[in-house]
């Protein structure tokens, strides 16, 4: 690669159009001159190219817990690179000014219907410009389940869009069919039995050469992969009866279920928390009590908090999964925030409601490596809020998935009128590369050897010693949001008349 | 910060020092609360603030003062005192959707909901954990004069007696969409065959009135054209809006309030503004398909932007489940209207509209006690309720009673 | 036909019998659009043979030569080019890859034609039918009495219909897959043949004088476009739907380079602006209708044929319908894209000029100057003006339509 920056610098062409160029004929040049596989000139390759993006002077969420006032935050290649307050933002990044607004990890809706226009393959048939994305996008959504897909929305692309296949492994164990219970409970034990002689089978192995290798014919993959660890089951469940068994079954094989619907949860919370499941609940789903039953039940605007306080992850889903203009306003995707809000009417901490449609969303899907949390090194998937995410009347200013910013409040349609933002938060400031020379200028004065530095790494500040992400089983009153206390203050009395 | 109290618990010595099992309520309660909306024409809020509540009255909303004798305040600094909130198209006086649409005639001024009012239903008690005292319980769309609904408050104790404010509260009447008689061969299939069906029975009602005839039948219409009775018209759309509110407010000169106004209805606001008529908006609080530019417009803003002068707002429960008037106003007030405007509109202007004013809607001296302790701001999906007051009793205590909303 | 009083007045009745049949003549016109934008005021223009050998302002003409002089207000502008009609072609086409189809095997001369020339309509490239990869299109001279005499040129654009779905992608993706796999067969071929080289070399005794040269084997026709185009001996025109069509195009065609353009149809709710930047900076040309359009789901309307044209993007109109009635709108259609901000140079540029390059014909025609046919167009005015009547159609330099025939 050294030679290519040699002709980089005998050049007087623009670097930007070398640089195009070089990118064919890297590959060719690598294999012919440098033999071995030097990572670092892989990595300059991809500098050529880097667009940072840096949000100056917001208010930091990180959906844990921490909460950095004035902070920068920096995105390079897509992933979060730094934040904190002493962040140097270089020369050539796209400077958003926040300053007055909050940022916090795009949003997660565990179900969705229609936000990708697409049908069958999401990669091949993604409508990334259709209406109800960009509306998804309003409502802070950055990532949604479309049928088993957990997917971005990533406005104006087609691929990269897929983050996993497989959003949930369905296992249907309800007390209204006797024998499906019963197959599912002897495939668990097949293969709890398997893997007890497969281990058995690995100690025996070590003193008798001849020990045979129990045979894994009959054995339910699923189950085995469940025990494994591998995946974790989805129940639909909302009744009582079969939430009780389906937490005696998780126990009894020793996994963690995830439960969607989960009405009557709050009746056996103790028991689902005791299992260690997830939640998937619609807080404001309204069944009365069956009047014939002398037991607790039907649901409670409390659910989502009870079982928060038992230990269970909660997980907030709005009763519509899809996006509706008909009128009739606050049931949709379109107000993910709202339907966590009434998780916390019902007691649910601040935090646990963040973290309700953020990182717990993350997790239940196996992407929390990824996404749903402000941290280094995760897909900068970001929205910018003019206030409280979870207060009635706070906007989504910017969305930004993989580093870019694909919705824009003021450069739509739909809400641009309704409180528009000011004036100095839609001017970007001023940016240092607006001149002519500045795109060739750059790398000119990049050695070679700087290339492949690291990026600079900046520790979050943690400013609220209360707000550590709490652990499932911990005592969840101990992690009151630091922010409670403001809560009061956005009053709608306070605006007058 | 005040310890959290069940404001019941709170109450207890007073209930025992009342002592009589008729009398299940103190004679006084004083509450000292963090915030008090009491929502009086000069907007008046008082952070902190006490209400007293007498004999079922508020005597006192002010400032925290110091009170010779009396009982000793309940200390709930923790909350906020808000009028309970006034719903004026609700369908749950039945306890459920049923029960209230007679459908064999188009007009049916002899009509009244109360025969279906079950007090205190479960379907109430529910709405009342959300912050509503005071409703008009109606017959529905089904029919051009679906008959006369009642005033009622959600209390569960008292029985009818205790909770009927009026009977009949009002007339209500449906213009638009839902009353055509699309499958009869009758008239009222087209608005101006409905049109007819009103004017022809609201003239016979005039006519009897005029000439001091006592029609059992048009007894209670009579009352409507003669500005005794209000009257509330389901109505959409921007036609029919301007079409309603000429025919009851300008021709009969009616105590006349538009229901609904969906759809493209706030496009005629201004000209409802002109004419001095009150609004009652919902369900639906925002239009994307007939607004323009692609713009979603809160249409609660464009009403009283426009200056429509009584603007309210309603769930049409249970199309909105009642506890949600709330979210109604929230919702109205994240889609462009100001937040106190919304407040206004689910407590003072639904009673102003409704001649009601003198009873509910507010928090002063005189009216009936229904005082509603939030735990924060009323809009925020994220406040509960903590108690209900109604007529003075504590109707709903969350720490008492388990949380219902 | 109307008789006009040009044929009384011009100097063309008062010209010796039959000037435009000779080999040689003249066009005094007081205003020629070139087609590349420009204007050229009291340009001399000199044919020959069909072709125009000398052109410029106010050039003395050697006595002789027969002149049509044009009127005071008359304007001259090259023959249009409409690059996407399917006008006289009657086959139905597939939902899959034909790339092999010729456009050209459905020519057959008819009346049908007439309405090109009509309307001053002079090149026309004519495509397949079909969905999917339908085939190759041909540009013709709506005038000829067989489909040879119309060819101007067969396979200058192979048509491509991409969706957003798989079906669509894949036809592109396996059409150069394809084209790899035979790469690799011919590569397994040359081995096969070396080795059997190398093994006859070392065989002394089957030592031949006949020294055999590989020959590759053939590629299915299906394929040989694809070679085509990634060598640059055709085009391709990718029709497409939406803005997120574009987006899997340029998914689908991932590393592979060819030379591609657009056909955008332009319904009332389009959401291609989207796009228009991308497209724009990509510079290729983009086929659309003089429309405005709606924004989807909305009132607010777009000028989409300038946004591209603004973008960069190389703009080639075509009549809103592909019929008659739309070739005869055409041009007051693009007179109202120019009212609603279309730069009046690119709307001439995208009616002439640029549906020829798009084609590979720019070095003959579209635009007027020396070398190009002579296909030209009077008119009595402004052609964009509502009231201009087009007065005379010339194609390979003999009067084919308009009262000045002979």
């Amino acid at each position: 690669m050294h030679l290519r920056t040699n002709q980089q610098r005998r050049t007087s062409r623009p670097t930007w159009l070398l640089m195009a160029a070089s990118l064919f004929l890297a590959p060719a040049v690598m294999a012919n001159v440098t033999l071995d596989d030097d990572p670092a000139e892989e990595a300059e390759v991809e500098e050529d190219k880097e667009e940072i993006l840096a949000l100056v002077g917001g208010e930091i969420h990180t959906g844990l817990g921490g909460v950095l006032r004035d902070a920068t935050l920096l995105v390079r290649e897509g992933k979060i690179a730094a934040f904190g307050y002493d962040v140097d933002v270089p020369e050539d990044a796209e400077v958003v000014d926040v300053s007055g607004l909050r940022i916090y990890p795009g949003l997660i809706a565990v179900g969705s219907f229609g936000l990708f226009g697409s049908s069958g393959n999401l990669d091949d048939s993604v409508d990334p410009y259709n209406q109800n994305m960009t509306l998804a996008l309003a409502a802070g959504i950055t990532t949604a389940v479309d049928g088993n897909s957990v997917a971005k929305l990533k406005r104006g692309h087609v691929d990269g869009l897929v983050v996993s296949s497989s959003a949930f492994e369905s296992l249907s164990y309800s007390n209204g069919n006797p024998q499906g219970q019963l197959k599912v409970e002897n495939d668990l034990k097949g293969a709890a039995d398997y893997i007890r002689a497969y281990r058995a089978w690995e100690q025996e192995k070590k003193s008798n050469k001849e020990a045979k290798e129990p045979s894994k014919k009959g054995v339910d993959q699923k189950a085995l992969r469940i025990l494994r660890g591998e995946i974790r089951p989805r129940f639909n469940a909302d009744e009582r009866t079969d939430l009780l068994e389906i937490a005696q079954l998780a126990q009894r094989f020793g996994f963690r279920p995830i439960i969607n619907g989960c009405r009557e949860g709050w009746t056996v919370a103790d028991e689902l928390g005791r299992a260690g499941a997830t939640a998937i609940v619609t807080p404001r789903t309204r069944r009365p009590k069956d009047e014939s039953l002398l037991r607790e039940g039907g649901s409670s605007i409390e659910n989502a908090s009870t079982l928060y306080k038992h230990g269970v992850n909660v997980v907030v889903v709005p009763a519509s999964r899809g996006i509706s203009l008909g009128g009739i306003v606050g049931q949709d995707l379109l107000h993910l925030p709202v339907e966590a809000g009434f998780a916390i009417r019902g007691g649910l901490p601040e935090l646990a409601g963040l973290r309700s449609i953020t990182i717990e969303a993350a997790r239940v899907l196996g992407v929390d490596y990824r996404i749903g949390s402000i941290e280094l090194g995760k897909d900068a998937d970001l929205i910018v809020t003019d206030g409280d995410l979870l207060h009635y009347q706070t906007f989504v200013q910017w969305a930004i998935v993989d580093g870019e910013i694909v919705y824009d409040k003021q450069a739509e349609m739909f809400f641009a009128h309704i409180r528009p933002r000011p004036e100095t938060a839609l001017a970007p400031a001023e940016r240092m590369d607006s001149g002519e020379e500045a795109p060739a200028d750059a790398p000119e004065v990049e050695p070679a050897e700087d290339a492949g530095e690291e990026p600079v790494i900046e520790e979050p500040v943690i400013e609220e010693s209360g707000g550590e992400e709490p652990e499932a089983n911990e005592d969840p009153e101990e992690s009151e949001d630091p922010e409670e206390s403001e809560n009061t203050e956005q009053t709608a009395g306070s605006s007058g008349a | 910060m005040v310890m959290l109290h069940s404001i019941a618990a709170l109450l207890a010595p007073a209930l025992a020092a009342a002592g009589s099992a008729s009398a299940p309520a103190p004679d006084t309660v004083v509450l000292h609360v963090g915030k008090v909306l009491t929502m009086n024409a000069a907007d008046e809020i008082h952070s902190p603030g006490m209400v007293v509540l007498e004999d079922g009255k508020i005597t006192y909303a002010g400032p925290v003062e110091a009170r010779e004798g009396g009982p000793d305040p309940v200390l709930a600094l923790d909350t906020w005192a808000v009028p309970g909130f006034v719903d004026l198209h609700t369908h749950i006086h039945s306890g459920g959707f049923g029960d209230i649409n007679d459908m064999v005639h188009a007009v049916n001024p002899e009509l009244r909901a109360a025969p279906a009012y079950r007090p205190g239903n479960g379907v109430i008690e529910v709405g009342r954990a959300g912050g509503v005292t005071t409703l008009f319980g109606i017959p529905g769309s089904g029919t051009n004069m679906g008959g006369f609904g009642l005033i009622y408050k959600s209390r569960s104790t008292g029985g009818f007696q205790a909770s009927v404010v009026r009977d009949p509260g009002g007339l209500k009447v449906a213009q638009d969409s839902n009353p055509q008689r699309r499958n009869a061969s009758d008239v009222g299939v087209t608005r101006a065959g409905m049109e007819w069906n009103l004017r022809d029975v609201a003239d016979r009602a005039l006519g009897a009135y005029r000439q001091g005839r006592r029609d059992p039948a048009l007894e209670n219409l009579s009352r409507v054209v003669s500005g005794d009775l209000p009257v509330l018209i389901h109505t959409a759309g921007s036609e029919g809006v301007v079409n309603t509110a000429r025919m009851w407010k300008v021709k009969y000169g009616a105590v006349a309030v538009i229901s609904h106004g969906s759809f493209d209805g706030w496009k005629v606001a201004p000209a409802l503004a002109a004419i001095d008529i009150p609004v009652n908006h919902g369900p639906r609080t925002i239009d994307y398909y007939s607004s323009r530019e692609g713009r979603i417009v809160g249409t609660a803003s464009e009403f009283v932007d426009a200056g429509v002068p009584l603007f309210s707002l309603n769930t049409d429960s249970g199309v909105i489940a009642e506890e949600y008037f709330f979210l109604q106003g929230s919702m109205s007030a994240r889609y462009g209207a100001d937040a106190y405007q919304m407040l206004r509109a689910v407590t003072i202007h639904p009673a102003l509209s409704f001649n009601l004013a003198h009873r509910v809607g507010s928090l002063e001296v005189g009216k009936d006690a229904d005082v509603v302790l939030w735990d924060g701001d009323p809009l925020d999906p994220r406040s509960s309720v903590r108690s209900v007051f109604i007529d003075g009793d504590l109707e709903y205590d969350r720490d008492r009673d388990g949380q219902l909303f | 036909m109307i008789l006009s009083p040009l044929l009384l007045l011009g100097p063309i009745a008062a010209a010796p019998a039959a000037p435009v049949q000779g080999d040689l003549f003249v066009i005094k016109a007081p205003r020629v659009e070139l087609g590349d934008g420009e204007v050229m005021e009291h340009a001399v223009i000199l044919v020959e043979d069909g072709e125009i050998v000398t052109m410029g302002q106010d050039l003395p003409i050697e006595r002789g030569i027969p002149v049509i002089e044009l009127e005071e207000g008359q304007v001259v502008m090259p023959g249009l080019v409409n690059p996407y009609s399917r006008v006289g072609m009657t086959g139905g086409g597939y939902n899959d890859s034909r790339p092999q189809v010729m456009a050209s095997a459905e020519l057959y001369p008819s009346a049908a034609y007439e309405a090109f020339l009509e309307n001053g309509v002079t090149t026309v490239g004519q495509y397949p039918a079909g969905q999917g990869i339908p085939g190759q299109a041909v540009a013709i001279r709506p005038e000829g009495d067989t489909a040879g005499e119309m060819v101007v040129e067969d396979g200058v654009y192979l048509k491509i219909v991409m969706r957003n779905n798989s079906s669509a992608k894949r036809n592109l993706r396996d059409g150069f897959k394809k084209a790899d796999d035979h790469l690799k067969k011919v590569e397994k071929e040359r081995e096969k043949f070396d080795k059997a080289q190398a093994k006859a070399k070392s065989d002394k005794k089957s030592k031949s004088k006949s020294k055999a040269t590989f020959v590759p084997p053939p590629a299915d026709p299906r394929v040989q476009p694809f070679f085509d185009l990634r060598e640059g001996k055709l085009r391709a025109l990718v029709s497409i739907r939406n803005a997120a069509s574009y987006e899997h195009l340029v998914d689908a065609i991932g590393d592979e380079e060819f030379d591609w353009s657009l056909r955008i149809p332009l319904t009332r709710d389009i959401d291609v602006f989207h796009v228009a930047d991308k497209v724009g900076e990509r510079g290729c040309f983009v086929l659309m209708e003089p429309l405005i359009t709606l924004v989807p789901g909305t009132l607010r309307q777009r000028n989409l044929p300038a946004e591209f044209e603004r973008a960069g993007a190389n703009l080639v109109l075509l009549p809103r319908t592909d019929t008659k009635a739309g070739f005869e709108s055409f041009l007051e259609d693009v007179g109202v894209m120019i009212g609603a901000g279309l730069d009046r140079k690119a709307a001439v540029r995208a009616i002439t000029h640029n549906p020829a390059t798009f084609m590979g014909l720019g070095d003959r025609l579209g635009s007027l100057s020396e070398g190009k046919r002579a296909n030209l167009l009077i008119f009595s005015g402004d052609p964009f003006q509502p009231d201009t009547k087009l007065d005379a159609v010339m194609l390979d330099g003999k009067f084919v339509s308009g009262d000045m025939d002979q």
